[in-house]
């Protein structure tokens, strides 16, 4: 498969990752989250020291990636999930910034110079690359995909989508609002952690600047336009967003426009996404449907 | 002494120039619960146009005027095509569309007026004043004053006339501001032309003040109203005022005074969070 | 003489100035269906609020089966079998009739870190859920996403989902708003099944005819403080709730 491709594919893959986490918190839990990015860099960073600085591999350092970054998405979640919704939009947007912030300015995470030397995934003694990484990411996929499903099935996802509904009348028949919305953070960030450390070992150089608040704004778009809240939204939002800068390449100056007016039409005519419920999209398909049947 | 009132006027200048950005974004919120994110992007509009009438006409006020006509135009339509027909859905609905404005209207700024630094070489006609043996420099006068009197004006009309009694009931409660058979539609559509003149003309300030007109110029102005609001009270404009004031002085003593070594817009952010921690209304909100 | 099972003394909520409740008191023996009455603003969703742990009392006490309950969290007081319905009606809009019933079903499991991860869509829940839908009337609209029902409709669902929490205790919310007269009597005589099934039943009502044939005890509020309680026949002459509710000069009118 052409070399050009498998990287698009592998981006895309990773994005995947990081934008369901981004659902279950958004989607599942209906809380707002414009800092996702920073836990996606938490990730990252966390990664590349655990196999920089300490030499771990990165199949052992992995859960510890996942722990550090759902612990740290807890300890934010405590006092951001106290306020209110308007409220959350902005503390998120805030915790971006002081996490790049932090980043950009300590030694330890390499200052402004980021963290490079990042080694390969190992399979044994195989060193993956290319067309091998992109099926290692398709599996977390999947994996998340099905810790996603099996989340909707279970308790703890019908608790979720109660809150996200109606906070007062999931309270009234026991749903705890703070514990499931921070179960909920938990989650998120914990994948988005999981699609860091994919990430650091894929680019094996990273810097702060990868991190920032635009990267927040574009996962959200990658789940709004998909479909919030629903099990394929997050990768049918990842392939667009990932596609559409290459699909719009020939028109190299007016790329980030094009996209950023479709973002708005799309926003402004349907914001349940392509995979939401009333959508155009699925409105076409049922009416293909039934013409089929007659 | 010296070194501390020079850094302490700069921060009111400052603190003055936050007020004016995010008094906009107050008023806008408080009225439609909206995070008006866009609003740095009149902003960004304000300050171009407000150059682009300066070089055609040569007056600064017509520049002032003109700009704050196209911003005020501006800030409706986004108001009535975008945010009201969104309504209905959940908060973070229009406010992507909003961040989708600012980042438009980013490109469309580089994509038309070129991506370099454009200079304001404009004279504000106000004296140099000579204050406790510290000089402060005519741009800065010209803040000042300017601020005063928007912030007069605003609050002449938001306290003495009916236009202002109806814009307060419908922050309050609009379904019941529109029973008492106020066109609630209608101040909404007032609020956003005053947000967005006051935009436009801390554009033309910020333009002259640094004198740098670029694409990106409203994006840390953005979400530093952002946690300005927060700390003030959401929907306060006075608390906006308040709030920015402080923020101003905090960050200029801080970074200029004290020479602490923190990124300098880091300081909004973590004064958001610390007031959050304290009192989660914010310093003049209600609960 | 048994212990009652909800017990409220000197109940009071001040918001800044407005005293919303002020030194309410009154009793709930087990098995006993009380009408929380009064003309609007007398505070009486405020004492229901108070009751299920959405307001905190500025001072005074409620107890449940002897046990303080009023410091603790709404999702706590349910725990203790206290289920409730909502004036304006809360439906989980975008699940259907079934799920929400299932969700409250899982009020069992909602405390435990580790039965959260176990599965809902079960035949057992489907079942439980389909039987409280039986009782309110809604089993054939199971399917059905919530928020397209319409109000009668709603209003059954939150009693359903409150039957599916309170074990001990139902507080309804003007349930029998809105309801169609065939849709009031069948209410009704639900009600009565679940006292008989054991359970305790406060309800606001402005109803009066249903207020006054349902209710064993009424309890009569006005601007927050507590006018009378006693049997319907009792509170019925009462002239001082009949002023209440009809001012001054309505007396002459009253029945």
């Amino acid at each position: 498969m052409n070399g050009y491709l498998v990287t698009i594919a592998t981006i895309i893959a990773i994005n995947a990752i990081v934008a369901s986490g981004l659902n279950v918190i958004v989607g599942f839990a209906g809380q707002i989250s414009l800092g996702h990015a920073a836990f996606f860099g938490i990730g990252a960073y966390t990664a590349a020291l655990l196999a920089t600085k300490a030499g771990l591999s990165f199949w052992v350092a992995l859960p510890g990636v996942i722990a550090i970054t759902a612990a740290i998405g807890l300890l934010l979640g405590i006092p951001s999930l106290r306020v209110r919704d308007d409220f959350l939009a902005i503390t998120t947007i805030g915790i971006n910034f002081i996490v790049e912030a932090i980043f950009n300015n300590f030694e330890f995470f390499g200052g402004a110079l980021g963290i490079s030397g990042i080694p390969r995934v190992a399979l044994f003694t195989l060193k993956l690359r290319g067309t091998e990484f992109l099926y290692l990411c398709l599996f977390f996929l999947a994996l998340v995909m099905i810790i996603n499903w099996w989340l909707t099935r279970a308790w703890a996802g019908l608790a979720c989508f109660a809150m996200r509904e109606e906070e007062a009348a999931a309270a009234s028949v026991g749903i705890s609002p703070v514990k499931f919305k921070l179960l909920a953070f938990v989650i998120g960030t914990g994948m988005a952690g999981l699609g860091g450390a994919l990430y650091a070992h894929f680019m094996r150089f990273i810097s702060a600047s990868d991190f920032s608040f635009p990267l927040s704004v574009s996962l959200l778009c990658m789940i709004v336009v998909g479909g919030i809240g629903t099990l394929w939204g997050p990768i049918l939002g990842a392939i667009i967003i990932g596609i559409l800068p290459e699909v719009f390449r020939p028109l190299i100056n007016y790329r980030i426009l094009f996209y950023t007016t479709l973002l708005l039409l799309m926003i402004r005519f349907q914001p349940g996404g392509i995979l939401g419920e009333n959508s155009a999209a699925r409105r076409l398909f049922a009416k293909t449907l039934r013409r089929g049947k007659s | 002494m010296q070194l501390f009132i020079e850094q302490l006027l700069n921060g009111i200048a400052t603190g003055s120039i936050y007020s004016l950005i995010t008094l906009g974004l107050a008023l806008v919120y408080g009225i439609m619960r909206i995070l008006h994110i866009a609003h740095a992007a009149i902003f960004t509009i304000g300050a171009y146009m407000g150059l682009l009438f300066f070089n055609l006409t040569g007056s600064l006020l017509a520049a002032i005027a003109g700009s704050m006509v196209v911003c005020a135009l501006l800030g409706v339509l986004i108001e009535r095509f975008i945010y009201f027909p969104l309504l209905k859905h959940p908060p973070f609905v229009p406010l992507i569309a909003s961040i989708a404005i600012l980042l438009s209207v980013e490109e469309l700024a580089r994509l038309i007026a070129g991506p370099q630094i454009l200079t304001f070489p404009a004279l504000l006609p106000f004296p140099a004043l000579h204050v406790v043996g510290v000089t402060i420099n005519s741009t800065i006068t010209a803040v000042y004053c300017i601020t005063a009197l928007v912030l007069v004006l605003l609050w002449a009309i938001t306290t003495k006339t009916e236009l202002g009694l109806a814009m307060r009931a419908a922050s309050q409660d609009r379904a019941i501001a529109d029973a008492m058979g106020i066109n609630s539609h209608l101040i909404i559509s007032i609020t956003f032309v005053i947000g967005s003149a006051i935009a436009a003309i801390a554009g033309i300030l910020v333009g002259i003040y640094f004198n740098q007109v670029y694409p990106t110029m409203g994006a840390i102005p953005a979400y530093k109203a952002l946690a300005i609001i927060v700390v003030g009270g959401m929907g306060s404009a006075p608390g906006a005022v308040v709030a920015s004031m402080l923020l101003g002085m905090a960050e200029t003593l801080l970074i200029g005074y004290a020479n602490i070594p923190l990124p300098r817009d880091a300081v909004a952010f973590i004064a958001m969070i610390g007031v959050l921690m304290w009192r989660s209304e914010g310093i003049m909100g209600s609960r | 003489m048994k212990r009652p099972l909800l017990e409220i003394s000197s109940l009071s909520k001040y918001f800044g100035g407005l005293k919303a409740v002020d030194d309410v008191s009154f009793n709930i023996r087990k098995g006993e269906i009380i009408g929380l009455l009064g003309p609007n603003g007398a505070g009486k969703t405020v004492c229901f609020n108070l009751i299920s742990g959405v307001y905190k009392p500025t001072s005074g006490q409620i107890s449940l089966d002897a046990r303080r309950i009023d410091s603790l969290s709404p999702q706590t007081i349910a725990n203790l079998g206290i289920g409730r319905t909502f004036q304006i009606v809360k439906p989980f809009a975008n699940l259907t009739v079934m799920e929400n019933v299932i969700a409250a079903r899982g009020i069992a499991r909602y405390q435990s870190m580790v039965k959260i991860w176990s599965g809902w869509k079960t035949p057992t829940e489907r079942s439980g859920a389909i039987n409280l839908l039986e009782k309110v009337g809604l089993a054939e609209l199971a399917e059905r996403r919530a928020g397209l029902l319409p109000l009668g409709n709603l209003r059954r669902l939150e009693i359903a989902r409150a039957l599916a929490v309170g074990k001990k205790l139902l507080l309804l919310d003007e349930s029998f708003s809105g309801l169609r007269p065939e849709e009031i009597s069948h209410l009704e005589a639900l009600i009565r099944t679940i006292r008989e099934d054991g359970l305790t039943v406060l309800l606001i009502e402005h109803n009066m005819r249903v207020a006054m044939g349902l209710c064993d005890r009424l309890v009569v509020l006005d601007h927050g403080s507590k006018l009378t309680e006693g049997l319907p026949a009792e509170v019925r002459a009462n002239e001082s709730v009949i002023e209440a509710y009809l001012g001054r000069k309505g007396s002459a009118y009253a029945a």
